[in-house]
């Protein structure tokens, strides 16, 4: 998931650590004027808690292979979009400059496709789904299981474009790659989903007074417009993720997207075009771009069979009845 | 667990550990962009590169057998993504393409471990503000990795106690659930333990200004 240094090009590092620089400005000045100096041990502890967090593997059906958490939808959800962002900053800093996790020329890139889109995005989502549902928990689960996975998606999106903008690229062909990435992204978003809602059921059955505390777990706030967008601009990035082999098969992935963005209006135009780029029986045809759209579709209905197993285990365990921590104490 | 499991060889005395924080991160970074500007029929500068990197690591007396272990980490994930970007050119070109690549990252790999065995976080934080880094985040990073050390062991004790509980194999849904509940409990006890830390900090006329000092003036006699 970390972009190690010398995968991307100097000058996509430099856009995208200004744009992390702002993006990360921006929430400091936002986290500190919602929030008083006694936020200070919570955001930190919330920073290692994530970077501890990741530490727990969970075993996947092939034996060696697992994964763990990512934290950005967790760090949102516990300390609002602002604060939660400057949090996964500060991991993903320690990350590289304690352990060479991830690199510090691409540290910029990865703060983007997971922290912000994380913390932005899937905070935005988690806000509006909540809003959208009578029962807290249902809505906090729903909310953490689609905010989490169209986040990792959204994230394996925006690497996409990273990497098609880099130069070295040029004249490759990177479907292959652009499909077998957002396959992966899918299949994590969805470990994502699980570990996410599991922890955020949990925190809610024994502490609800810790998800009270910001605007996007706390119930009582109305839904802004500015985090209705933000859930638009995720969704818009996840869908691009399906779309990025089909993007990715000109030669320059970025003038392919204005391309058929200028055409889209004319759709008839625009399926012939793709009709007569990639045949679909040829040997070397875009069957990246195809199996994408396929992944897209069977990973988005596993994702709806998910939320409903996840509401009806979790909400279950809710009604059952655990007493809160402090009564057990 | 050690307070310094995580930069084990950052303390040590040699001469890349005596330059300053701001050389050292120079010269890192230096390395990186040099690599990342290297054109691709130039890859023999690569190797170049790398057998300059592990002198410096020499002298900074990092264990290779550390070395070997980040690198068998690494080289895996980057492996197969040059792979695959290598099986995806039809007719099979772009091998160089994907050799330079795995260049690339491996040297800016080996750098940036060479960066994080001969600089204490510490005196990262004190140049980081120097440069300007809001105070607040210097806080937040120093606060964030004193507590890194006790939440690992918190972890650690709650594995083992769920590992001396549960015997034998559990089926995988009932993993995840354990596991989750694992973190899930991990969080709330960190989350209290910020609580009363923040009581107690503020009980101490805590200001806002968090002060670290350099490894020279640590030797108490406590």
């Amino acid at each position: 998931m970390h972009i190690p240094d010398g995968i991307l090009d100097p000058p996509v590092c430099l856009v995208t650590g200004g744009l992390a620089a702002a993006a990360f400005g921006y929430s400091l000045y936002r986290a500190r004027e919602n929030l008083s100096q006694r936020m200070l041990p919570l955001t930190g502890m919330t920073a290692s808690l994530i970077f501890a967090g990741q530490m727990v593997n969970f075993p996947l059906v092939v034996a060696p292979v697992s994964g763990h958490l990512l934290g950005g939808v967790l760090a949102a959800a516990l300390l609002g979009p602002w604060a939660g962002s400057v949090a996964m900053a500060m991991v993903l800093f320690v990350q590289v400059a304690l352990f060479a996790d991830g690199g510090w020329t691409s540290l910029g890139a990865n703060y983007l496709n997971m922290g912000i889109i994380g913390c932005w995005g899937g905070g935005a989502i988690l806000q509006l789904t909540r809003s959208w549902f009578k029962d807290p928990v249902r809505g906090l689960i729903v909310g953490a299981v689609w905010g989490s996975w169209l986040s990792v998606l959204a994230g394996a999106a925006l690497f996409c474009l990273e990497f098609a903008s880099s130069t070295t690229v040029r004249g490759y062909d990177l479907r292959h790659i652009f499909f077998l990435m957002i396959l992966f992204h899918a299949v994590i978003g969805v470990g994502e989903a699980i570990i996410t809602s599991l922890i955020l059921a949990f925190l809610y059955r024994l502490r609800p007074d810790l998800l009270a505390l910001n605007p996007v777990t706390s119930s009582t706030q109305p839904t802004r417009l500015g985090s209705f967008s933000g859930a638009m601009l995720l969704l818009a990035l996840a869908i691009a993720a399906f779309l990025s082999p089909f993007a990715s098969s000109h030669p320059d992935g970025l003038e392919a997207v204005a391309e058929s963005t200028k055409v889209a209006d004319l759709s008839r135009d625009t399926w012939a075009i793709w009709w007569e780029d990639y045949k679909l029986p040829r040997f070397e045809g875009n069957w990246e771009g195809t199996g994408t759209a396929i992944v897209g579709i069977i990973g988005t209905l596993a994702v709806l069979l998910l939320t409903t197993i996840l509401v009806r285990l979790l909400v279950r365990n809710q009604s059952a009845g655990v007493a809160p921590l402090r009564e057990q104490a | 667990m050690n307070a310094d499991y995580l930069d084990r060889y950052s303390r040590g005395t040699t001469v890349c550990h005596r330059w300053t924080v701001n050389r050292k991160l120079g010269l890192t970074f230096g390395v990186i962009l040099t690599s990342l500007l290297i054109p691709v029929s130039l890859w023999p500068m690569q190797g170049v590169l790398l057998s300059l990197i592990f002198i410096a690591q020499t002298v900074a007396e990092i264990p290779l057998r550390y070395l070997l272990q980040r690198l068998a980490g690494f080289l895996p994930m980057v492996g197969i993504f040059a792979l695959t970007l290598w099986l995806g050119q039809p007719g099979g070109r772009g091998g160089d393409f994907a050799l330079n690549l795995l260049l690339r990252s491996t040297v800016s790999f080996m750098a940036a471990l060479w960066l994080v065995n001969v600089t204490p976080f510490s005196e990262l934080l004190i140049g980081l503000r120097r440069w300007g880094l809001p105070q607040y985040c210097v806080a937040l990073l120093a606060f964030m990795y004193r507590y890194i050390f006790v939440i690992f062991d918190e972890l650690e004790r709650m594995r083992t106690a769920r590992r001396a509980r549960s015997f034998g194999r559990i089926s995988l849904a009932r993993d995840w659930g354990s596991r989750g509940q694992l973190l899930g409990m991990l969080f709330i006890r960190a989350l209290s333990r910020a609580e009363r830390i923040q009581g107690a900090m503020s009980a101490r006329g805590w200001d806002g200004e968090v002060r670290t000092l350099p490894k020279t003036v640590t030797t108490t006699n406590s």
